[in-house]
């Protein structure tokens, strides 16, 4: 980590803080862009409010299939559940081709419009990243650790929070970073189910063929997931380290 | 690996899809029937959605699967248990379309409701258990693919699932539905093509020149990071922008709206693994077999298509099968810039609220991609044979 | 003191260990060897009940080991395995606490058992403690496995080929380690090894098991000269037999009255290494000095090859 690829971090981080808190210092910018007197910046609602339920909507998703997602791992890694691990892989391998925006649209009429859907497709889709992750996080713990931590008369119940667990930890997290870029995407066609979010600028860019919308929905949009994004791997890394390097699991 | 223990014994996988299969049957519509497509439906129970002889034989069939699935272990017989549970409710939905609708009414729809999907789901588990369990190679997958999709196409062709709603929804529209297919197909395929083009020789170049690779890499994440819809929308200024100045670019076909910006945001997203994977590739080539090649006289130019590409070609067809997918799922998001696809239809339904448009749009699209990464897996595994004997 | 009983393992129709009796003494060294496949690990893990054997008993200190839950047995006996198994996401200092914290020590004592340890093994607690598994070097690996399976001074250690990641001049060292703290703590010791010449070099009774079953458990130079069939002929080496044989005495043993010229050698090295110097330096006899430098008589090679054959 250079010290200039941190500061273009804080400069990215503080333009999208004061964009989104005060877009009309912008509106010079965007003024090119539109036509027939058409408003330069979103007013149909506040970009601050939008972005934070966005955020809301990804990460209360992700939690969810997170937690979800990891007890699943832990179970068909356990020796009452090892009978699932094979199928569970097939599972996730397949279910992985599954476009998320199909699952966003297979949703809708099972619960119609709204956050609901958005939700259900986040949850769902988020499910699989982690839990692929996890499985490989936990089954790639080297045997080695684990007959020494069983050797040394650790609990089962001990093993795994003290040993696999923390040894699986980056892994997963990266499962956790995957789910989450996905939902910051997914979330944003989430605005054409009515959920509430950014992607909203954007639709309401292409409904009355604003450019202007359409370019600051899209950017507000991709600032904030390359700067999540970021985030997490730094997190990551800072994970992985101690264990003696970066695993990269991308 | 002797478990040869006689008596009774309950498969747990098993005995979870028996209860899917009892819930979908006993607690679940098995249809939804409309008077007219928008409005919402009523649920109907499978000894309603049929005549009664024909419903007891389907229930009769989808138990036995339920008792097969929870007590006979090996996998060929499960995978028939299956099978057969496929061949007995696939087509009832069908006949459950022309027994529920009135004679006469053109108003009315019949779609498969939630006990049916669970169906679905119960016999695809299945499936999928005994496939894994039978370890099949490249080739058998490819031929269950082929039988699954036989399946499909002599439901559709045979008109057994005629009066189904999402079957009214493609007939009205026919012809606009294989001209979305045609346009799905074009975005993900062209965008592909594209890419292979552009990040073959720049993952070979990073390969070659390590201090371009981190650099390239890094900034095909970023790309990769930003949403698509967002992607497509910061692509339509500059190509807006281009149209209106460059008369040739116009004349192209370039818009700021429309496929342009779509085909260019999936060409840029197909990149990172085109790129990372042909590094990863030629990077994992044993230093040992170049130098070999290299102390038998062959030139540059030899090893590189004769040793390198070849063993590495298994990564990079990873690659590609991660894009692949990738883009038939994103390409359906292209419609809501006008780009076309099967995204036309998902939207068009959203609007209207009509289900089985959605569906229209959705299922293709979960199909193609299904059956892309089953077609690479088994290209990726068949690379893999030649490369390792 | 460990009385293995008729220890026995199957799998289905395969035995892996069949019917092994031996007895370790309280504070000696019982080194098990033989073939890969032979089943030394499978009965090394009984003792810790790693594995459940099919039948047979294993007593410590007259306590049959079934009659403890298997996890507070675990935390009594030491255990080193090939590679260590060092966690990665833990300090020096946390993998050496590991067996302390299960137990409940409280901070002071663990921090003070790890220091001991850590200076017993000649690591120096300011640079190592917190250092990470995967900034060490394999010799310092292996040091921290051994201190934390002696972290809550167990009277019995497991060790299953310690030594076998180590290059063979690390190796040796870490065998001289083991033995002088073995001396100090008076653990009793089970060693697992294929390698012949580390089994000579540490154990008072050596185990030669293959194809399941226990043949011979005898001190090593009975083991040389009395073996008890061909294979643990085979296995102990018939060319290496005279100078294994000698490397099992010491100068002071065949150390006989006279003069003698040249450098004095030290009554405590071996016969093997004595008689690789007097081969060396041409000569037929060398001065023995004790430990107080001493010249206490001499060494000849007549006298040391007398050690060398087994009717003495």
């Amino acid at each position: 980590m250079t010290r200039p690829s941190s500061l273009l971090r804080v400069a990215a981080l503080a333009l999208l803080a004061v964009f989104v808190t005060a877009p009309h210092l912008f509106a010079f910018a965007f003024e090119p862009l539109t036509e027939n007197e058409a408003p330069a910046i979103y007013n149909q609602g506040s970009l601050l409010s939008l972005t934070l339920s966005h955020l809301v909507t990804v990460f209360g998703a992700t939690l969810a299939s997170t937690a979800v997602a990891v007890l699943l791992g832990v179970f068909v890694t356990r020796p009452s559940g090892l009978e699932f691990l094979p199928l569970s892989r097939s599972l996730v391998h397949i279910g992985q081709t599954f476009p998320p925006i199909a699952v966003l649209a297979i949703a809708v009429p099972l619960v119609g419009f709204g956050a609901k859907p958005t939700l259900i497709a986040l949850f769902l889709y988020g499910l699989l990243p982690i839990f692929e992750n996890t499985l490989t996080g936990l089954t790639q713990v080297s045997p080695l650790t684990l007959e020494a931590a069983k050797g040394m008369g650790m609990s089962p119940r001990r093993r795994l929070f003290e040993v696999e667990l923390p040894l699986a930890l980056p892994v997963i997290l990266a499962g956790v970073r995957l789910s989450v870029v996905i939902n910051l995407g997914t979330a944003t066609i989430g605005s054409t189910v009515a959920a509430k979010g950014l992607g909203e600028v954007i639709i309401a860019g292409l409904q009355s063929n604003n450019t202007a919308f359409i370019l600051q929905g899209g950017l507000v949009v991709a600032l904030l997931a390359v700067l999540i994004h970021d985030g997490l791997m730094t997190v990551e890394r800072a994970a992985a380290r101690k264990l003696g390097g970066f695993a990269g699991v991308s | 690996m002797a478990s040869s223990r006689k008596g009774f014994r309950l498969d747990r996988l098993g005995g979870v899809i028996a209860v899917l299969i009892g819930l979908a049957l006993f607690a679940a519509p098995f249809a939804t029937y409309r008077a007219n497509r928008i409005v919402s439906g009523e649920p109907r129970m499978l000894l309603d959605a049929l005549p009664p002889g024909l419903a007891s034989g389907v229930l009769a069939a989808a138990l036995a699967v339920a008792v097969m699935a929870a007590t006979l272990r090996a996998a060929p017989v499960r995978l028939a248990a299956a099978g057969l549970g496929f061949a007995a409710v696939a087509p009832a939905m069908g006949m459950a379309a022309l027994f529920l609708t009135p004679e006469g009414n053109t108003f009315a729809r019949v779609s498969p409701a939630f006990g049916f999907w669970l169906l679905m789901l119960a016999f695809g588990l299945l499936v999928a258990d005994s496939l894994t369990r039978l370890r099949l190679g490249p080739w058998g997958r490819l031929a269950a693919l082929g039988v699954a999709a036989a399946f499909v196409a002599l439901l559709l062709l045979s008109g057994a699932w005629s009066g189904l709603s999402i079957i009214k929804e493609y007939a009205a529209r026919s012809d606009s539905f294989w001209r979305e297919a045609g346009q799905h197909l074009l975005l993900a395929l062209g965008s592909l093509s594209a890419a292979l083009l552009v990040g073959l020789p720049t993952g070979l170049l990073c390969h070659r020149l390590p201090r371009l690779r981190s650099g390239t890499l890094q900034v095909l994440n970023v790309v990769q990071t930003v949403p698509s819809i967002a992607l497509f929308g910061i692509l339509m200024v500059p190509l807006g922008y281009l149209a209106a100045t460059v008369p040739l670019a116009a004349a192209l076909g370039i818009r700021g709206i429309g496929a342009a910006p779509a085909l260019v945001a999936l060409f840029l997203y197909s990149l990172l693994p085109i790129v990372a994977n042909t590094v990863v590739g030629l990077g994992q080539v044993p230093a040992a077999v170049v130098e070999a090649a290299r102390g038998m006289g062959l030139s540059p130019r030899q090893r590189l298509l004769q040793v390198e590409l070849p063993l590495a070609l298994p990564v990079i067809l990873a690659g590609v099968r991660i894009v692949l997918v990738q883009n038939l799922g994103l390409a359906t998001v292209a419609a809501l810039i006008g780009g076309g696809g099967f995204g036309t239809f998902v939207f068009q339904g959203i609007g209207q609220t009509a289900i089985d448009l959605v569906l229209l749009g959705a299922i293709p699209t979960v199909a193609l991609a299904f059956a892309a990464a089953v077609v690479l897996d088994a290209a990726i595994e068949l690379a893999n044979g030649t490369s390792h004997d | 003191m460990i009385e293995i009983e008729r220890l026995t393992k199957r799998y289905g129709n395969s035995t892996v260990v069949d019917g092994v009796t031996m007895r370790v003494e309280e504070g000696s060294i019982a080194v098990v060897v033989g073939t890969s496949g032979a089943g030394k690990s499978t009965l090394l893990r009984m003792i810790n009940r790693l594995i459940e054997p099919t039948s047979g008993r294993v007593l410590i200190d007259g306590q049959d080991t079934m009659s403890v839950p298997e996890d507070e047995l675990r935390h009594r006996i030491g255990y080193v395995i090939q590679g260590y198994g060092l966690f990665p996401h833990r300090t020096v200092a946390e993998n050496i606490a590991t067996v302390p914290r299960l137990l409940g020590w409280n901070r002071k004592r663990i921090a003070d058992r790890v220091e001991e340890l850590l200076d017993l093994y000649q690591l120096d607690p300011a640079e190592f403690a917190n250092k990470y598994p995967h900034e060490l070097s394999g010799g310092q690996q292996q040091r921290v496995g051994v201190a934390r399976a002696l972290a809550a001074r167990p009277a019995l250690l497991l060790m299953d080929e310690p030594f076998g990641a180590l290059d063979p001049v690390i190796r040796a060292k870490a065998q001289d380690d083991l033995l002088a703290i073995q001396r100090r703590l008076g653990t009793t010791i089970v060693l697992v090894t294929h390698d012949m010449e580390e089994a000579f070099h540490l154990g008072d009774r050596i185990a030669v098991m293959d194809q399941a079953r226990l043949l011979q458990y005898a001190p090593p130079a009975e083991l040389l000269t009395r073996p008890a069939e061909a294979f643990v002929e085979r296995l102990v080496g018939s060319a290496e037999r005279p100078f294994r044989l000698l490397s099992l005495s010491t100068v002071r043993d065949a150390t006989e009255p006279g003069p003698a010229s040249g450098e004095p050698i030290e009554a405590s090295a071996n016969l093997r290494e004595a008689l690789s110097r007097l081969v060396w330096c041409g000569r037929d006899a060398l001065p023995v000095a004790g430990a107080d430098g001493a010249v206490m008589g001499r060494v000849s090679i007549d006298g040391i090859l007398r050690f060398g054959r087994p009717s003495r």
